[in-house]
Parts: C-alpha cells; structure tokens; sequence
C-alpha cells in the first residue's frame, strides 16, 4: 500500500508536467523521424539485392538522437525537484528515500518504454516502407534492445541527476557519456583505446545490441553489450541511492 | 502667501544615455562571470580535458615498419612508378607524341586518373623533379609538374578522338600543349622545374592509381586496393634535340624489387614497337602525390570533443541561471537596451572561452606532436610542424574559435529556451550528434551531414591538404570532412549568427 502511494506520487508529479509529454512525444518523433530519413538514405545502388549492410541496425538509428530527450527527462524528474525544493516536501511526505527513487525509476522506466516501443516500432514499419530491400533477419532483438537502451539512459539521467543534485550538470555528463565517448572510440588514432572504448563505455557498447549482421566485427557481443550500459545505469542508481540517504536534501 | 518650495533637481546620469557605458556593462558581466566559482572550475576543467584527451589519444598512436617512402623535390611523400619508355635530352628539346588509346587489362574500368602522355624527368629516380603532359580517361589532358602541380588543359575524350601532346623544354623552362590535329596547338602552361639539369630523360609514360574498392557497411569499412594494369598506345613519336643515347629503352620507375613479395603477382610491363611506329606499353603505377598517411595535425586536437562540452555547459548556464534566478530582472532593471546585454553577454563569454580554448589548444597541440614524435612520427614522412605555421596555426586557433563559437551558440539559444536542460541537450546534439551518425550512416547521407550541421567545423582541424589530381575516397571515420578548413568552421559560423539573431528578437520581444 506505502508502495502503490509512492507510486502513485511519482506518477502524479510527472504527469502533471507538460514537459514530460513533450519529451515523450519528442522521442517517438525523433525516434521515428530519424530512422526514417536514414533509411531513405540507402539507395539500391549502395545496397543491392541481397544487401551486405546493416539496415536494420540503421533504420534504429532514431535512438541516437532519442536518447538525449530521454536523458533530459531521467535528469529533470529529479532535477527540477533540486532546483524547485519540492524534494523536501517530497521528503517529508515520503521519508523512505530509498522508495522515493524506485518509484520515481519504476514510472519512468515505464514511460520509456511504451514511449521507445512506440517510436522503434514505427520506425520499423517506416523502414520498410521506404527500404528498397526490407529488413531481413531476427528483428527482436534490436528492436527490444533498443527499447531497453532508451529505458536505461532515462535511468542514467535519473542517477546521475541525484548523484550531482544539479540539472545541467548531469545532463552535461551524461551527453558526454551518450556522444563524445563514441566519437573518440572511432577517431582516437589509438587502435588500443579504440577496443577499449568500444567495449566499456557504456554508449558504443550498449548500441552493439542493434547489429544483425556482421556481428563477428563488433568490439562486445549484443547481449553482453547492453550488460554494460545496464551495468552503468544500475550502478550509478545504486550510487546515487546510497548519496541520497546519506545526504540532507 | 506661500513659501516657495524647493524641489532637489532629478539625477541625471552624466554618461549620454546612447552610451551608456558597453565597457561597464562588460565589466559587469565579466564579475558576473568570473564570482561564480563553479564556472571557473569547469572552465579550467574544460582546458585540463582538451589537453588531456588529446594527449591520451596522442600516446597510444604508433607508427613504424611501413614500405619505404619517397620524397617528391618539395619534400612532401609522393608515388612515383610508371612505365617510362625514355631516352636523354641533352640541352633543349620538344618531345611530340599522339596518344591513340588507353585500356584497362583487368577488365575494370578504368581510373579516372590513369595517365597516358610525355614526361621530362630529371632522373631515372624516384622522387626526382618533373614535368609531364598527360590524357587521362576521366579529367581530360593535364599538365602535371612535381607531383604537386596540376593545370587542366582541354577536356578531350581519349576514347573518341586521339589527342597530340607536346612538351618544349628551354633550359629551366617547360611548355606544354594539346592538339586534337597535330597543327593547331593550345598551349596548357609554362612552367619552371627547378633541378633540372643538362641532361634529362625525355619520353614516353604510362601509369594508373591503384584501384580502391571502399565497403562500408554503414559503420564496419574495409578499403581494398589493387593494382591495376593499362595498355596506352601512342604513335607519331618525334623528339627534336641532342640525344646521346642509343635509342628508345624501357624502365619501370619504382619497380617492385626481387625481395618484394608482390612482385610475383604483377606481370612484367613491356613496350612494344610495331614497324609502323605504334608504341604498345603496358604499365602501373603512379606519379602523384601520395595521401594515406594520416593527419598529424588533426591527431593533436581528439580533446575539442570533450572540451566542448563544457563551453556548452558555460555558454548555456550564464544566461539559464540569470533566468532561473531571477537576476535577469535585475540586469534589464539596470541596462533596459536588451541588445546590448545580449551583445555584452556575448562578447564577454566569447572572450573567455576564446582564451581558455587559445591557451588549452595551444598546450595539448605542442605536447601531442612531442609525443607523437616520439612514438615514430618522425620526419621525413611526417616532418615538424611549427605551431606559428599553417596548417597548426590554422588548427590551433580554428579549434579555439570552433569552443568560443558554441559557447555562444549555446548562449544564445539558452535565450531562446530560457533553461539549462533543453539547451545543452539542443546544443550537444547539434555539434555532435552529426559526426556520431556519419559514422553509421551511407556514405552520401554521412558527408551530406557533415557539409550542413555545425558538425562542419571540425574540419578546421585537418591539417593534410588533399590534392585534387588524387582520387580519393573522404571517409569520415578516417577523420575526412568533405568541406575545406575555412568553409567548414563558417557553416558553424553561420548557425551562431542565425541563433544570435533569433534571441536577439526574442529577447525584445518578450517578457523577462
């Protein structure tokens, strides 16, 4: 019952904010806005019948851009309390602080991923309207997995928002995560630090779930991949839920 | 009968109210700036990083064991091997040739920059000075001079027409002409070839760039090359001039040696004489400059990645606090011309990150050539940069404008926005996100990202100069960016300029 109360605090904070629905409407969008024009981007000329390329993996590539919106939103459901001193009515309400940031990770996680299902999904149905060789092969497990990413960084941007108890802050540090990381895992001239990167940091390794083809190329296997990026984003929870309990609001 | 009243009189400023002091309202902005103690930390958080990252990247790079190199007469690493049908010219000369075919033998298409044509060569050895007219399948006839040089003559076809080439030598002096008749020449250019002595070899040349086959499958890339071989055919062959030599001999430039391993697969070149006076070649190889070595500049700059994150994070939170606060009141309370808070929030943060940038980039640079230096980057091949020579000053102080730039783009959509969040967000995935999708994306859509996103600017950071007389493929995950330095750092000009503007009339326009 204490559960479903918390629950349902977390559900009604975020629901009554528009800036949630409009982040959630963004990443079905942007989800699906972007994998369409990248599917539109392959011509029968770069991808003959059979194609060797990866459209799966590209028709997912709405997630790259997605991810940030749902980093935004993890970061400002707890941020913005930060930044407004609702915590500490939170807090007085709800004194278990441990349950404050489950609930709050539960109905997020849950927003995510009807919002991700919604925009991958689309972008799957797009694709194959537009790709002059639909898709082939297991699509399941990109299509899950992508779905998943989108849920973790959200749980990213939640932790690293009460580890940091600042907005801009963590968002700064978690778009450093999402994109500078994979940036120089391709354009460091260091072979080594290539492999390392590719494989620990949480963003080029958790993106390794989308690939269906070639999968014998990838620095980290899918499944073991999206391990890290779960890995990342628990941890830093559990982290910042020891933080949380620990400090004065 | 009333005492008369007196009323103090109003103060009024002495400064003219069209002036009132931009310097003060600098000044304030500047204490604005530098109270907060957290900026200061993440602005020297953001310097440390640059260099840093830069260094790391630096220290894991090595290179050695490579084939051998040469060295074009400019000292820059150039291809020289091309069969050469040749015989010496002592003192002046003209070389005339009609070109009547060229074909590949691999059944491939051919190169766009296979060369068939007539060349004065200082020596038989590779690297040595030059001068050469050539046809080519796909850019017409060229007039080509020290690997480096490159002037267009006309866009004639081989495959339909022959075409007449001639070249005069005059002491240091060659000119060189195209004919499609053999009577009426056009003359492509005059050029002075230094090092050019008495004697020089004269003759007939015959090349074609390796074949590069690029898959990439959105991400995954692997280029392979082969060689490919031609067959040129030429008749009409005259030289006018003193020449000791015997006659007409052969030799391929560069040949691969006994001990090359590849020198098994590539089947011998040969020349053939008909009676007639049609000279058959058959070669491979080229005489161009040579671009796959990498970037040596661009390889000390990997920090800007990073540090630009925290330019976004300055830029965005010296407007979004003073909203968030409320101190934005105050500020228009105290300078109600809106414009010139916006243009003193501007210059005064643009200032900063400039600096910060200059100095960071400056650093990391000079302390990544070291390293690189030391881990086998050595001249010849890769020979010293001067960081008050371009291409390292261009980089140096591109990538300092590239920090400042977004840090005022960040500013200036923080107006816009009127929070922290959405605007780093906003502008993070602006400047970065493109490189990120250019990796994954087809190769048209990748480079067309990188010509219209402010991700365009990081080709400020490209030190290598590509020749347009070298096919080359422009991949981005080599760190190739399909616009040049100037032009690319200008598209993130313009995405400044264009979000100045929209806060400039949103800031009017609204409520603080």
């Amino acid at each position: 019952m204490r559960w479903l109360g918390s629950l349902h605090a977390e559900w009604t904070k975020l629901r009554t904010l528009p800036s949630t629905w409009w982040l959630l409407a963004a990443t079905v969008v942007l989800t699906a806005a972007l994998g369409a024009a990248a599917a539109s981007s392959v011509t029968t000329r770069i991808c003959p019948t059979p194609c060797n390329a990866d459209t799966t993996k590209l028709t997912l590539s709405g997630v790259q851009l997605s991810q940030a919106i749902c980093l935004v939103l993890g970061a400002l459901s707890i941020g913005a309390e930060y930044s407004t001193g609702t915590i500490r009515t939170t807090l007085t309400a709800m004194p278990g602080r441990w349950r404050v940031l489950t609930s709050k990770a539960a109905v997020l996680s849950l927003l995510t991923a009807v919002a991700g299902a919604v925009g991958v999904l689309s972008s799957l149905g797009l694709a194959r309207l537009i790709l002059p060789t639909p898709p082939d092969g297991a699509l399941l497990r990109p299509a899950t997995g992508s779905i998943l990413i989108l849920v973790l960084v959200t749980l990213l941007g939640l932790s690293l928002a009460t580890l940091l108890r600042d907005t801009a802050g963590s968002i700064t540090l978690g778009l450093g995560i999402l994109y500078v990381v994979p940036i120089l895992s391709h354009l460091v001239n260091s072979p080594t630090w290539q492999h390392r990167l590719q494989r620990w940091a949480p963003m080029p390794a958790g993106l390794s779930i989308q690939a269906t083809k070639n999968l014998g190329a990838l620095a980290i296997a899918p499944w073991p991949g999206l391990g890290v990026l779960a890995a990342y984003a628990v941890g830093l929870l559990g982290a910042g839920g020891v933080w949380f309990r620990l400090r004065d609001a | 009968m009333t005492a008369p009243t007196r009323t103090p009189a109003p103060y009024r400023s002495a400064l003219h109210p069209a002036r009132a002091g931009f310097g003060r309202l600098m000044r304030a902005e500047w204490t604005k700036f530098w109270t907060v103690r957290a900026w200061l930390l993440v602005l020297g958080m953001a310097a440390v990083v640059v260099v840093g990252i830069s260094q790391m990247g630096a220290s894991g790079s090595v290179t050695g064991g490579g084939p051998p190199i040469v060295l074009g007469p400019g000292g820059e690493v150039v291809n020289d091997s091309f069969r050469f049908t040749h015989r010496s010219l002592t003192g002046d000369g003209t070389l005339t040739v009609r070109v009547t075919g060229l074909k590949s033998n691999d059944g491939e298409a051919l190169e766009p920059w296979a060369k068939a044509g007539i060349i004065v060569k200082s020596s038989l050895k590779q690297g040595s000075a030059y001068a050469a007219v050539v046809a080519t399948p796909g850019h017409g006839v060229r007039m080509q001079w020290d690997f480096t040089h490159d002037t267009a003559g006309p866009s004639s076809d081989l495959g339909k027409a022959p075409q007449w080439l001639r070249l005069k030598r005059l002491g240091g002096k060659l000119t060189g002409y195209a004919s499609v008749d053999g009577e009426k020449w056009t003359q492509l250019g005059e050029v002075g070839v230094g090092g050019l002595g008495r004697t020089v070899q004269v003759g007939l040349l015959l090349g074609t760039p390796d074949h590069e086959v690029v898959q990439r499958s959105f991400g995954g890339t692997s280029a392979r090359s082969g060689r490919t071989t031609v067959t040129g055919t030429f008749d009409h062959l005259t030289l006018q001039g003193t020449s000791t030599g015997a006659g007409w001999t052969s030799t391929d430039i560069g040949a691969a040696g006994a001990d090359d391993p590849n020198a098994g697969n590539v089947p011998p070149n040969t020349t053939q004489v008909s009676p007639t006076g049609t000279y058959t070649l058959t070669g491979q190889g080229d005489i161009a400059p040579q671009e796959n070595s990498p970037d040596l500049v661009q390889m000390g700059f990997q920090g800007v990645f990073v540090g630009l994150l925290f330019m976004t994070a300055l830029g965005t939170l010296f407007v979004s606090t003073e909203y968030k606060r409320g101190l934005i009141r105050t500020t228009f309370t105290a300078t109600p011309s809106r414009l010139k808070v916006l243009a003193a929030k501007a210059t005064v943060i643009a200032a900063i990150t400039f600096t910060t940038g200059l100095l960071a980039t400056a650093v990391g640079f000079t302390w990544a050539q070291r390293t690189l230096r030391s881990n086998g980057f050595k001249p010849p091949e890769f020979p010293d940069l001067s960081l008050l020579e371009n291409p390292s000053l261009r980089a140096v102080v591109g990538s300092a404008a590239l920090l400042s730039l977004v840090a005022v783009l960040a500013l200036s959509i923080g107006v816009v926005l009127r929070n922290s969040a959405g605007t780093i967000a906003t502008v993070v995935v602006l400047v970065v996100l493109p490189q990120i999708l250019s990796f994954a994306f087809p190769l048209p859509a990748a480079q067309w990202l990188l010509r219209v996103t402010p991700a365009a600017a990081f080709a400020i950071e490209q030190g290598k100069k590509y020749y347009p007389q070298v096919q080359h493929n422009c991949l981005p995950e080599n760190g190739c960016y399909p616009l040049t330095p100037y032009n690319g750092l200008a598209v993130l000009v313009a995405y400044t300029l264009a979000a100045l503007l929209l806060a400039a009339w949103t800031v009017r326009r609204r409520d603080a």
